[in-house]
Order: structure tokens, then sequence, then C-alpha cells
């Protein structure tokens, strides 16, 4: 930022003299050499006189012993057009008498030289405050011009970074006013992965542009974090380790960052130095107090920070209130505070999302014209089945089919995890990625089978308990260290054209991979997986010559 | 941390969030996470939202944390389940044995 305050003009004052008379000229040069910030300059009264106005022109003397014979018309002129002061010098009465008229500033020559230059020293110290202020003025008008183009790209990014929040969400009802330009309030809401709803309410402290600086980065922590699916405790535990690097000292941010599951029912939350929001049923009824257990984000270091979340169920046709303190302590125009009583009050006799607008309406009559002293945000949420169905892009996208086949020895089977490796390099195909899960159980089943009972020969049986079953997997482990021959092969083909994944896994082992067993569905912890294999794939085979299982799965 | 244990409610509910991948890697962390449950009796929450890949040895360890667990808890809820993983579930017909949210 350049500076431009501060910089003192010391520019002189530009002074004319006009004379007729050279020896008072003269003196009068002599007079007012000590005023240094004066630049004088001297032109003889001729028949016509020109003077340059290139430059302003303050301070002009008239010097005249007689009335000139040529018109002082000019000099008047440059009196009406560029306010010049002209002072009239004569050692004349009758001079002075007759220009009285024109030249009302006049000074006696000599007796007015005392009067003279403590006029001029008037005259000086005035211009020169007058140009401070008006440079003032210009670096004022430089910074505001500044400072307005500053907030409008301010604005652009915070219109950027919250173009996502999904403040339109037909369940939530909002009522969110910033004081200034800018709001230290944040309200966040974005949709998660599972039809699951995340809202964010943040207070941070002061209002302006310093805190809502802040909002950025917890902003793009929260959508990001909504839209992986992570738990509210994750969640702030990620929000406080950005807010205590990024804030200074005497700054935090409360905040309650709830999330409603798809089907409305359950609340898990976290409250760090907000109001307690409320939980409102149909009728009315303050049922819950959603408390703040914790101190506000960016205070705590992550060893001490406490994530610990609280969830409850909330009855169909509830509602929760969240608000920031500006609300409860929103000014009215009687010079009194709202007030938490008034504002749960309030709130119960409005239950239904419907009257929404009569609270905001009640708010507003009960404020009047008193101006905001702190950022408002007001947001209730309906619990219902949030209906946020994720949407499945690929309709009929053209994609190429592929195979892939890995023979897999000894060394990659102890070194490596097949199955996570494969799924890493198809996960991000179209149709394959969104089904990812249901291909990885496949793959691990078939795989597994493979290596533990055709490669390892370990029995199923043993998995009959708990003890047992960590056990087969201690051996698991032993057996595998111990491995020194066999091979896995796995191949996956994508039929491009059918939308059909084909799936196959030999081993070159001895070991009964249990395909030709029967099991019987019980509670058994073993024994499911085949049983996946049998019900979700179609062509289920096991060749017994090749040692190789094989099925299919429609995409 | 691929499995996170929390309790909350003032230890009325334990929950077991597990993370990517939940299989047999994860036998000992699992049976440790609910090995401890309180006097409460807790409700315990599985939390499989961010749980992208299981296989069956996930629905083993699933039954052994409900035979070791048996009255010592209110109840086991398996919820936020992708799709998929939802599937798998009720394929498995776990929906007999556990709450699924």
């Amino acid at each position: 930022m350049a500076a431009q305050v501060g910089a003192v003009n010391t520019a002189s004052t530009r002074m004319l003299i006009l004379y007729d008379d050279a020896d008072i000229a003269h003196d009068l040069c002599q007079l007012l050499s000590p005023l240094t910030s004066l630049n004088v300059q001297k032109l003889v009264v001729t028949e016509e006189f020109r003077v340059d106005l290139n430059e302003p022109l303050p301070l002009v003397l008239l010097v005249l012993r007689k009335q000139p014979t040529q018109s002082l018309t000019p000099l008047t002129q440059l009196v009406l057009e560029h306010q010049t002061q002209v002072l009239l010098v004569s050692p004349e009465w009758e001079t002075l008498t007759q220009l009285q008229a024109q030249f009302p500033l006049q000074i006696a020559w000599p007796w007015g030289q005392q009067f003279l230059v403590s006029w001029l020293q008037q005259r000086l110290k005035l211009h020169e405050a007058e140009e401070n202020i008006e440079r003032l003025w210009q670096t004022l008008a430089w910074h505001t011009a500044r400072v307005e183009r500053e907030h409008q790209l301010v604005e652009h990014i915070f219109e950027n970074a919250l173009s996502r929040n999904f403040l339109e969400y037909p369940r939530v009802n909002t009522y969110l006013t910033p004081m200034s330009k800018f709001n230290g309030d944040l309200c966040l809401i974005s949709p998660g992965p599972l039809g699951n709803l995340y809202m964010l309410m943040a207070d941070f402290t002061g209002h302006g542009l310093a805190p809502a600086t802040g909002a950025l980065p917890l902003s793009q922590a929260f959508f990001a974090m909504a839209d992986r699916g992570v738990s509210v405790a994750e969640m702030v535990t990620e929000f406080n380790y950005r807010m205590s690097r990024l804030l200074p000292n005497d700054m935090f941010c409360a905040a309650i960052l709830l999330e409603l599951s798809a089907n409305g029912e359950r609340v898990n939350y976290w409250n760090g130095g907000m109001p307690a929001a409320l939980l409102i049923n149909e009728q009315g009824e303050v049922i819950r107090r959603l408390k703040p257990a914790h101190v506000a984000l960016g205070v705590m270091d992550d060893e001490e920070f406490d994530s610990r979340v609280t969830s409850f169920r909330a009855p169909s046709g509830s509602s929760i209130a969240m608000f920031t303190d500006g609300v409860i302590e929103l000014l009215g125009h009687q010079h009194q505070f709202l007030g938490a009583e008034a504002l749960e009050t309030l709130l119960s006799t409005y239950p239904s999302p419907e009257d929404f607008p009569q609270i905001v309406e009640e708010l507003e009559r009960f404020r009047g014209e008193t101006p905001l002293h702190d950022d408002l945000s007001l947001a209730i949420l309906s619990c219902l089945p949030t209906k946020l169905v994720q949407a499945t892009p690929e309709h009929d996208q053209l994609v190429i089919p592929f195979q892939l086949e890995s023979v897999l020895g000894p060394d990659y089977l102890k070194q490596l995890d097949p199955v996570a490796q494969i799924m890493t390099t198809i996960s991000q195909l179209p149709y394959l990625s969104r089904h990812r899960t249901t291909i990885y159980l496949f793959l691990a089943e078939a795989f597994n089978n493979a290596l533990e009972h055709g490669l390892l020969g370990l029995d199923s049986e043993l998995k009959q308990d708990a003890d047992g079953f960590s056990k087969y997997y201690e051996l698991r482990q032993e057996r595998l260290q111990q491995l020194t021959e066999g091979s896995i092969r796995i191949m996956l083909a994508f039929d491009a054209s059918r939308k059909e994944v084909m799936i196959q896994v030999s081993d070159s082992g001895e070991g009964s991979p249990q395909y030709e067993r029967v099991t019987d569905f019980s509670d058994k912890a073993y024994g499911r997986g085949l049983e996946l294999l049998r019900q979700m794939t179609t062509d289920l085979s096991w060749d017994h010559a090749t040692r190789t299982v094989s099925f299919k799965y429609g995409l | 941390m691929p499995l996170h244990r929390q309790f909350a409610n003032e230890g009325k509910e334990l929950i077991i969030a597990i993370k990517g991948r939940f299989d047999f890697n994860l036998v000992q962390e699992f049976r440790q996470a609910y090995s401890d449950v309180g006097d409460m009796q807790p409700t315990v929450f599985i939390d499989l939202r961010e749980t992208e890949y299981l296989d069956s040895s996930a629905l083993g360890m699933l039954l052994n944390m409900r035979k070791a667990l048996g009255s010592s808890v209110k109840g086991i809820h398996i919820i936020n389940c992708r799709p998929e993983v939802r599937s798998i579930l009720d394929i498995s017909r776990f929906d007999k044995l556990f709450v699924i949210e």
C-alpha cells in the first residue's frame, strides 16, 4: 500500500508583484525576503500584461504610483475566476481612493509595511492549511476508493467460498443479519453423502472483516468434510486445529455443529461456547437444551481439545433452534435487551416452520429502528427425514472395456495387500466406482478363500468362537510368513456393453477352498463370505481342475 | 486412525467408528474397543459412515461382538451405512440381529 498520508508539502506559495514603480517593488522584495515560503515574481505593468495561470496564483501585489492607463480587467478576472487575492500598494492617497472599488484591500506605502508582512504571514498559514486539507481530502478519497475496491474483492471471495452453502434447504429457516458488510457469524449447511445433513453455526469474537476472514478456512473445511461424511467429533477436531493456528490469542470462535441423520431422528452435536440450542416439539415445548459442553474453537491445543459429542433422538416434527448471542442481546427500540427467556417464549409461540416469518417479524418489531450492535443469526431445523438422496450421475456413459490380471507369488502375497491395490486402481473408473464396496467384497472373499484355504490350509471351523477367530487370523499371519511357494491369480474383466464385471481367482494350492461345501445360514462367525457371493453374484462356479472360482456381477 | 471409540451422553452410549477398510486387520483393535463398556449398560453404535470396504471377516467380528456383549449393553446399532454396505448387511440378514439405521 502506497503511503500517501503524512507527506508534508513544503512547496512555496506563488505571488506576483505587478508594478509601475521599480523602487517600491524592489523595497517590497527586500521586505518580504524573510517569508521564505513565498515564491515572488516581479512583472512590470505594461500595455498588456499576461499572467501565467498554469500554476495557481493565490496572491498578487499591485504596486501602482498612479492609476494605470491600460485596463486592469485581466486582474479583476483573476480575482473572480481564480480566487486570487489582490492587494493594492501605493504611496499615493489619490490612487488608493480611485481604485478603492476595484481593489478594496489596500496598503498605504510605506506606512502599512508591518501590516502587510503580518497579513501575508496569515495568508501563508491559511494557504498552507488549505493545501493540507486538500491533500488529506485526496488521500482520504484515495483510501475510500481502495477500501471500497478491497471490500468488493473480499465480498466476491466470500460469495465464492460460500456458494456451496445450502441455505435454501427447505427444512431449515434462517434469519441472518450482519451488523456491517461482513458477517462475524457463520451459518453453514451441507448435505452429507449418506443423506445426512450437517449444520454449523459459528460466532467469531468481534464483528466486521477480521472475524469474517476466519470464516473462509472454517467453511472450506466444513464443506470438504461434509462431502466425505466425516463424524461430528472429527470435524470439530479439525476446525479447532485450524482455528487455534489461525486466530490471534484474543480471538476465538464459538460454534455448534450438528448432524441430522437421513431418517431425521438421530442428532449428534458438539457445542463449544454457543448459547444452548433448543429442541422444541410440535406443541412448542422446549424438550431439550443443547448446552455448550466445551469451550470455543481456537482456544485449546490439540491435546487438550475435547471432541466428545452428545447425541439424542429427536421426536418426529420437532425442530432445533440455533442462534448466536446477538439474538439474545438484541437491543430493542426501548433500549432493553430481548433476553433468553423472551426469545424462548417467541420460539415456543411459533413452533411450526410455516410460522417462521412471524418470528422474524416479531424480532424486527422489537428492534424497531435501533441499530444492530452485533451480528444476528437464527436458524431453525426441522427434524424430519432429510430427503437428501445422492444423485447417481452416470447413465449411458460410454466407457472402455478392460481386463486386468495379476499372478502373485509368495513375496507379493507376504508384503502386499493385493485386493486393496487393485481397488485403488479401479475404484476411480466410471460404473466401478459406485460399486467399489461390493467389488471389494467379492475380490476379498475370493482372494482370502484362495489364500487362507487354498495356500495356507486354514480351517474355518477354528472361527467358531471369538478366541478362535483371533487365533485363526494369527495363524494366517504366521503361515503366510512361512509361505515359500504357490501363487494366486486374480482376473477382473469389465464388459462395457453389458455393464458387467467378471472375476476369476485361482490358486496353486491343495487345500479345500470351501466352494464345494454347503454352509447353512446360522449366526456362525464364518461361511458368510461364500453365502454373500452366492446371493449377490451370477454364474458362480468352482472348477476343481484349474482351482478357479469364477462369477459375474451386473453393475 | 481406522478405528475411533468414544463414549457419549455420560457413558450411556458407546460409539465405535470405523474408517476406510473394516476387515480382519482390525481384529484386536475392534475387540479392544468393546472390551470395557462400563456399567451403564450403554447402547453401542457402530458408525460405518466412513467405512468404504468390508468383507465377511468384518461381519464375523460384529457377530463376535454381539455374542460377547450379550446383555451388558442395551443394544447394538449399526448406523450411517452407505447404500452398498447396507445391502451387504441386509443380504447377511444382520437386520435381524442388529438395529440398522
